[in-house]
This record gives C-alpha cells, structure tokens and sequence, in this order.
C-alpha cells in the first residue's frame, strides 16, 4: 500500500513550489471530479511508494469557497496517512489558522514553516522547537524555493504516518470544552476516537455539510444553545475567535518580530502600484508591453516562422539570407507585374499562355524568346493598365504600366531567368515540413496526398503554428501570476467589469483574445470564481483574433469598398457583444448563487524563481498541443474530406480545388443555405465559407477566393455582386465573428470548461447570439433603409425586445459565498 | 466608524462586523476578527487594500462598509 501523503496549506504560501521541488517531474495533473478545481498528485523523490498529494490553498476547512470544500472531502472521506501542513513563516498568526483545524482531524501533521530565509532576513525569529512542543507536531524550517529543508519534511511526514502518531490537541476556553466534550460523549461509536473532536467541532459550529458524513446525526442544539447564551457570541464565532485566542498565547512565547508596524517593501509597492491615481496607468504600460511583445513583435514573428516557416515552405536559419530573399522576391514580382500587364493587354493567347508561370507547361527559356520578341514591339510611351491582387485579403488595386516600365521589367525578368527567385538560394535554408513531405510522397496517390498535405498538415499546422505565441504568452502569464502582480490587477479591474458580471481579471483573457483566442481563453484560468471564469470563456472569443483580421479586411474591401470604419467597428462589436451578455448572462439561473463578493488576499511581490515560470509555462503549453493532435486532428481530416470529395456526373470521386461546387460540403451548404435567408447571405458559397471558418478563419478568405473566381470578374467584384447590399455583407461579417471559434479554439473551451454540458452552452450561446445579432442587423437595417418589410423584419424587432427587457430586468446581486458542489467521494 | 473611512497608514482595531453570515466566517478566516488590528494600505475608489495579521487582502466598498473599527 502506497503512503499517502496530503500537502495543505493557505494559498501563496509556496505549497505548489514544496510541490514541485518534493516530486520534480513525477506529477499527475488533472480535475477534482465534477469541479474545474486543478487537481496535483506525485510520487515522491526516491521514494516510489509515497504518493504526494497536492491540495488546493485554503484558509480554512469551513466549507465557503469550492476550494475548502474539495479539500475538505479529501481529507475526511479520504484520509490521507499524513498531512504536511506547509505554513508561511512571514505571516504565522494567520497561517496557523488552518493549522490548529487539520491538528483537530486526527491524522498525523507534520509542520514545514516556509520563508524562513525572508523572516531571518527581516531580522525576526521563529523558536521552531517550542512552536512544535506547543502544537504537539513536528515541525521542520525549509525555504521551498531555494530547496532546503524539503526532503527532510517529507521523510518526517513519512515517519509520521508509519507512527500514527496523533498529536494531542489544543484546549479551548472552559466552557466550550464542556460544551465539546458534552458532544463527543454523545456521538456514536462509528466515529473513531481520534476523529471524535472534530466532529464535535463541526456539530457545535452548526456546520451543515457535516451531517451527510455520519450516519446518525445527534441533536446537540441545546448544548450550543447554553454555550453560546454563556459566551454571548454565536459558535462558529466563538470557535474562531478561540482559534485566534490559542495562537496568540503560544505565538507570544516562540515568535519576536524586529519591527512591529512597520510598513513591508510588498506594502511600499501597493502604496505606488495600487495608488488611485497611477493604478490604471501602470497597469495600461504592463499590458501594453505584455501584449506588444507576446501577439506583435516577438509572439507575430514566433508564429510566421511557425506558420510559414516550418509549416509552410520553409525558413531561413537564424533569419540568414532572408532579407535578400525577399528583396529579390520582391523586385521581381513588381517587374513581373509590368510585363504581365503589357502582355496581357496585347491580346496575344500564344504569347500569354507562354508566359503564365503558374502552368504546369512553363518553360523559361520559351517564355524568354517569346517576350524578347513581343518586348521589341513595345514603345517607350505604350501605356497598359493592370490589376495587382493582394495575397492575403485579395484586395485589388489598379494601376497603370508605361511602356518604360515595361523595358526595365523585361530586363529585370530576364535577369532572374524569367523564374520568380528561389528564397532556398539566398542564405541557410530549411525546408518546412510540407516541403519535406512532399518528397517523401512523391509517387503516392492523389487522395493520399491530399489526405496528409491539405488535411492533416495543413490543419494541425495552422493550429500548432500557434503555439511558439502561446508560450511566450505563457511566460508571461506565469511572471505575472508568480510575482504577485496578478492578484493587483483583479483588484484594479474590479470595479468596472463586476458591472457587467465578470471578474476583474477577466480583462487578460479578452486581451489576449485579440491577438489570438486559444491563449485568451486558457489565460481565464487565473479567475478562481468558477463562475466569473466561465463567463469568460463564454465570451472572450467575441473580440476579433488574428486570423479574423483577412476576412475582415476582404468584407470591408469587397462589399464596402475598402471604407475605414469597418475594422474598429467590428472590435466595438466584440466588446459591445461581452458587456451585454455578461449583463444577460449574470442574470440567468445558469450563473446565479455563485461566489460574489470581492475579497481575496494579496501575496507579498517576489520575483518567480525561472524553474517554476517555465514550469507553468509548459504545463499550459502541452495541454494545447496534446488538443491539436486530437479532437483537433480529427475535425480537419473530415472538413478536408468533405471539402475535396463529392459526387460529379453521378460517381462519387475526389475533386478539383474548383470543383468545390459538388463537395459533400457544397452540397451541405445547399441544405442549410436557406437558415441564412433571413441574414440577408441564403447563398450556399457563403455557409460552405462559415463551415470551413470553423478549421481556423482565415480559410473564409480562401474559400470565398476559390467559390467566387469565376468568369472574368475579380473575386471582389464577384463578392460584391453575390451580397445584396452592404448591409447583408455586415450581417455577414457579424455572424462569423461572433459565432464559434476555429476548432483549435472550441478544443481549448473544452478543455477549460471541463464538462460536455458547459461546452456545448457556451459554443450554442456564441451561435445563438451570432445568428440572432446578424439576422437584426440585416432586417432591421434593411427596414430602416427602406428596403422592405417582412415577417422576419418583426421577428427581429421582437428579438430586440427581448434583448432589451434581458438587459434591464430588475436583478438582485448574489451575496452569498455557498459552493454548491457534489464532490465525489 | 466603518474601516472605509479609516485613514490609510493608521493601524485600527476591528470591533464589529455585520452582514451576510457566509461572509462575516470567512472574513473571519482570513484574520478579520474583532479586537484585531488592520492597517489601511491603499484605497481605489471605495475598494480597499488592508494589512490584516501580517497580510494583505483586497476587499471592496461594501465589504468595507460592514466592518466597524
């Protein structure tokens, strides 16, 4: 049998780093079943059959907060052999608290006073020998962070459970010990002796979870009743104030401070960091540089050389090279330009097929003698318009080529050997690994080949692609987490978003949303209301990621021809879309009765040690990772089958990239094409894009780019002429930003959320919302702008009745601190 | 008087707290018991930041309203 021993202290109290220092790498990470409260176990060093077991931080075993009561079920319903009670030395009186209540549960306490080193450093004391003759413990001096002292409290752990030896318990004033003893005399003999006082305990403390873990229940009230008339307080007061009294005689004897009342280095940073004036300006730099330098600079880069590098083409090692690269990249394809227009606008088919790179005929020297010959008929003053497409959006531009530009890209061209320029040419290049695997898969079948580079690579690249972001993200996460700056911001934030139902701390999460979703939503993790931590999730994914920004420019350039306001529209959209439903949703019966008032204590700043940053960082990191190669995984590999097979002519066969038309997905989005009627958008091009939006939203560009390139029209123009009015183009764009994620970042609400049920609320919550926002917005605006006036145009009128009265209905604020979890046993 | 209007810096001793019973307990499990003493260390629009047995915890206005000191 495996020893089992518990790791209980207040929260900040270095118990995660005891932890990690007690079990290194051995760990097992999970959920407390039935509640999104993390769940740590170990094995501990050199020691196989000793099993650590990490409880979440509490100040107390009442059970108020949904982290008490996970605690206090382990240690009741589990017993584990002993308790390794780690405690703040800098902060004694209150950490001891908890301690004089796991010292009541008859399992063996051994005791390791953390931050020592902090407290010798203050110039305080701590008798450690008297402190545990007082309590009647073991009690050891360690500093988990520099890691002295840690296996020598676990092995007195490990004695302690061998021994069972329970320590002797502390004394009460004498007429709560009548009243104690009065009690324990009358529970039955189911509750073994040594579990006898806390049971007593509980029962005078009228504690009324206790009752579900005995059999029979004793009636004790006029016991509590005479106690309390005599001490003229209510008993669990009477109990606390007990607790402190005991602590305060045996602290007095074992503990001199240097200084008393003097004001810490943590309080001097709160009096600046926390100041009413400078709060909101520090934090705006913080986060300002936190975004800057994790979703611009450092983290944009990351994830291009993620995306483009190793799961694009390739890149060049250490940036060597690339400079040049695009350079020459650059000068050829503007000289390029200038020839195709001139060589467009001649008309000739011979010499235009000749020169069309793209061609699996293309030959270079063909195409040179060609142009040279076409070149020589060309004069100086010849003009030619041209029409220059943007990769990404698929924006077009016109401009016009004179006859001297065409010279000088002839010459340019030519220069290059009519071949756009290699980048593996210029510096150190490395393949990526699309570039490698098509290699490998030179003589496969088709199928296959599709299967693996535009299902499985490409799917699992645009997620993985992410993930050089998200660990940068991360790092900062956990540096603000572990200096103790987090908990400040809560406290900043807090006045403004509890407004609307969310936690301070939410602002992170929505942050970092905009750069991209899958960080933001695991950033919600900080927020320790469960419920202000789901609110989050629910709704942080309205403000517009990264990828969202292509599909935004190309609906801004192609149905509004190119107007300014579009963009910021669509983020006052996002925050718009938070506020009212934080405001809804905090008043339906989904979020009501949780946690709501605002206390929680502030750890003393300190800077993290680099181990337990990364350490966080990884932690975090590989859960996204291990959801890419999954659900991730699979949901790509059935959008590419869908996409790339379908029925033509009546056989079912593998499809052209313009074939799309006959997909399984095509025809899908027939079916549903007419769910869209009302949006203004009933056109199955656009459902067939939503869908493949779900893979990641970039892919909304690239499927309207490949749906609308037909006849002679650009895909701008095609674009233009399939919406009806502007109006439809935004309902558009409205649905599919505040409809449901890419998959990446639907796995990532999964994993967060913890439970099918609240995935599936939060993910039909955000296409609810989408599609009742983007119907009102076509219908109505359509009305307005006198363009007709239907039966839909009432329903919207009433959904926007609705949302009013869900708005503005009267609602009373939760109060109440009850954890209403069924832990299980 | 209630700890909001307790002026910051100045070390008071606690002498009542009302309110709701859930949260009376666990502000009494963070150290918020009558007879000890709290510092104000910083305020943000009614929300406060308190020293209380050698830590800091953050409480908001309402909270700050019902402890009597």
């Amino acid at each position: 049998m495996a020893i089992k021993i518990a790791l209980a202290g207040n929260p900040n109290c270095g118990k995660t780093t005891l932890f990690n220092a007690l079990t290194g790498s051995n760990q097992f990470v999970g959920n407390w079943p039935g509640v999104t409260v993390e769940k740590k176990e170990g094995k501990l060093k050199g020691h196989k059959d000793v099993v650590i077991m990490d409880l979440p931080g509490i100040y107390s075993l009442s059970p108020y907060t949904l982290e008490e009561v996970v605690a206090r079920n382990y240690l009741i319903g589990e017993r584990p052999d002993a308790i390794l009670n780690i405690v703040d030395g800098t902060n004694l009186e209150r950490n001891l608290y908890l301690s004089t209540q796991l010292l009541e549960l008859g399992i063996p306490v051994v005791m390791a006073v953390n931050m020592m080193d902090i407290v010798e450093k203050n110039g305080d004391k701590i008798d450690i020998k008297t402190l545990g003759k007082k309590l009647g413990c073991e009690v050891v001096q360690i500093s988990a962070l520099k890691g002295t002292g840690v296996m020598d409290a676990a092995e007195k752990a490990v004695k302690a459970a061998a021994a069972k030896k329970f320590a002797p318990v502390h004394s009460f004033h004498a007429d709560v010990e009548t009243a104690l003893s009065q009690i324990e005399a009358m529970l039955g003999s189911e509750i073994p002796e040594e579990q006898k006082r806390f049971y007593a305990i509980k029962l005078f403390e009228r504690d009324d979870k206790i009752g579900s873990q005995m059999k029979t229940v004793p009636n004790v009230e006029s016991i509590i009743t005479e106690a309390e008339t005599s001490m003229d307080d209510d008993s669990e007061s009477i109990i606390t104030n007990e607790r402190y009294n005991y602590i305060s005689s045996i602290i007095g004897s074992c503990y001199t401070k240097k200084n008393k009342g003097g004001m810490t280095i943590s309080d001097k940073i709160d009096r600046i960091v926390t100041n009413r004036i400078l709060a909101l300006p520090i934090f705006a730099v913080i986060m300002f540089i936190v975004y800057y330098v994790s979703v611009t600079t450092v983290g944009g880069i990351a994830t291009d050389w993620a995306n483009d590098g190793v799961f694009g083409d390739g890149w060049h090692l250490f940036g060597i090279g690339s400079a040049a690269a695009e350079d020459a990249d650059g000068e050829y394809s503007d000289a390029m330009n200038a020839v195709m227009a001139f060589v467009e606008a001649s008309g000739d088919d011979a010499l235009i097929e000749a020169m069309d790179d793209e061609s699996e005929e293309y030959d270079p020297e063909a195409a040179q003698a060609a142009l040279d010959a076409f070149a020589a008929t060309v004069s100086e003053d010849a003009t030619a318009d041209y029409t220059l497409e943007d990769e990404e959006t698929l924006a077009t531009e016109d401009v016009t080529y004179t006859g001297a530009d065409f010279a000088d890209g002839v010459a340019v061209v030519e220069e290059y050997g009519l071949e756009a320029p290699d980048p593996a040419d210029y510096g150190v290049w490395i393949p990526g690994i699309p570039a490698l695997l098509e290699n490998v898969l030179g003589g496969t079948p088709d199928w296959l080949h599709g299967l693996i580079m535009d299902g499985i690579v490409a799917g699992v690249g645009a997620v993985l692609g992410f993930v050089p972001q998200i660990l940068i993200l991360f790092i900062f996460l956990a540096f603000l987490e572990g200096c103790g700056y987090m908990a400040r911001i809560a406290f900043i934030m807090d006045r403004i978003f509890r407004k609307f139902g969310l936690s301070g701390k939410s602002f992170i999460p929505m942050l970092i949303g905009s750069g991209c979703g899958i960080p933001g939503i695991m950033a919600s993790r900080t927020i320790e209301s469960d419920r202000d931590r789901k609110l989050t999730i629910m709704t942080t994914t309205f403000i517009p990621c990264g990828a969202k920004l292509p599909f935004i420019a190309m609906v801004a350039g192609a149905i509004f021809n190119g107007a300014a306001w579009v963009a910021p529209s669509t983020y006052f959209m996002g925050i718009a879309a938070i506020i009212c439903s934080g405001i809804i949703l905090k008043k339906t019966k989904l979020f009501v009765g949780d946690p709501a008032p605002f206390v929680m204590e502030l750890p003393a700043y300190h800077l993290p040690t680099v181990g337990s940053v990364l350490r966080s960082m990884w932690e975090r990191g590989w859960s996204f990772i291990k959801k890419a190669g999954t659900i991730i995984l699979l949901s790509t590999i059935v959008i590419w089958f869908m996409t790339y097979f379908g029925w033509v002519d009546g056989s079912f066969v593998m499809l052209a990239e313009d074939q799309i038309e006959y997909s399984i997905l095509g025809r899908f989005g027939n079916l549903i094409s007419w769910l869209f009627a009302p949006q203004g958008w009933g056109n199955w091009q656009a459902a067939v894009a939503s869908i493949t939006g779900l893979v990641a939203k970039e892919n909304i560009v690239g499927t309207l780019g490949i749906l609308y390139s037909t006849g002679d029209a650009s895909v701008y123009q095609n674009i233009s002429a399939a919406f009806p009015s502007m109006i439809a183009g935004y309902s558009f764009l409205a649905f599919n930003l505040l409809c449901a994620p890419c998959f990446a970042a639907m796995g990532a609400i999964k994993r967060e959320m913890n439970s099918a049920k609240w995935f599936w609320t939060a993910v039909g919550y955000q296409c609810g919302f989408a599609y009742l926002v983007s119907m009102c917005i076509y219908q109505l605006g359509t009305a307005i702008t006198g363009g007709g006036f239907g039966i839909f145009t009432i329903i919207s009128v009433l959904v926007v009745i609705g949302f009013i009265y869900l708005l503005f209905r009267p609602y009373k604020e939760s109060t109440t601190l009850k954890a209403n979890v069924k832990v299980a046993k | 008087m209630p700890l909001l209007f307790a002026k910051p810096g100045e070390a008071v001793s606690i002498k009542k707290i009302s309110g709701k019973e859930e949260i009376c307990r666990h502000l009494e499990n963070l150290g918020f018991v009558v007879g000890s003493m709290v510092t104000v260390v910083s305020s943000i629009g009614g929300n406060l930041i308190v020293n209380v047995k050698e830590s800091r915890v953050a409480i908001s206005r309402e909270m700050a309203q019902k402890i009597m000191v």
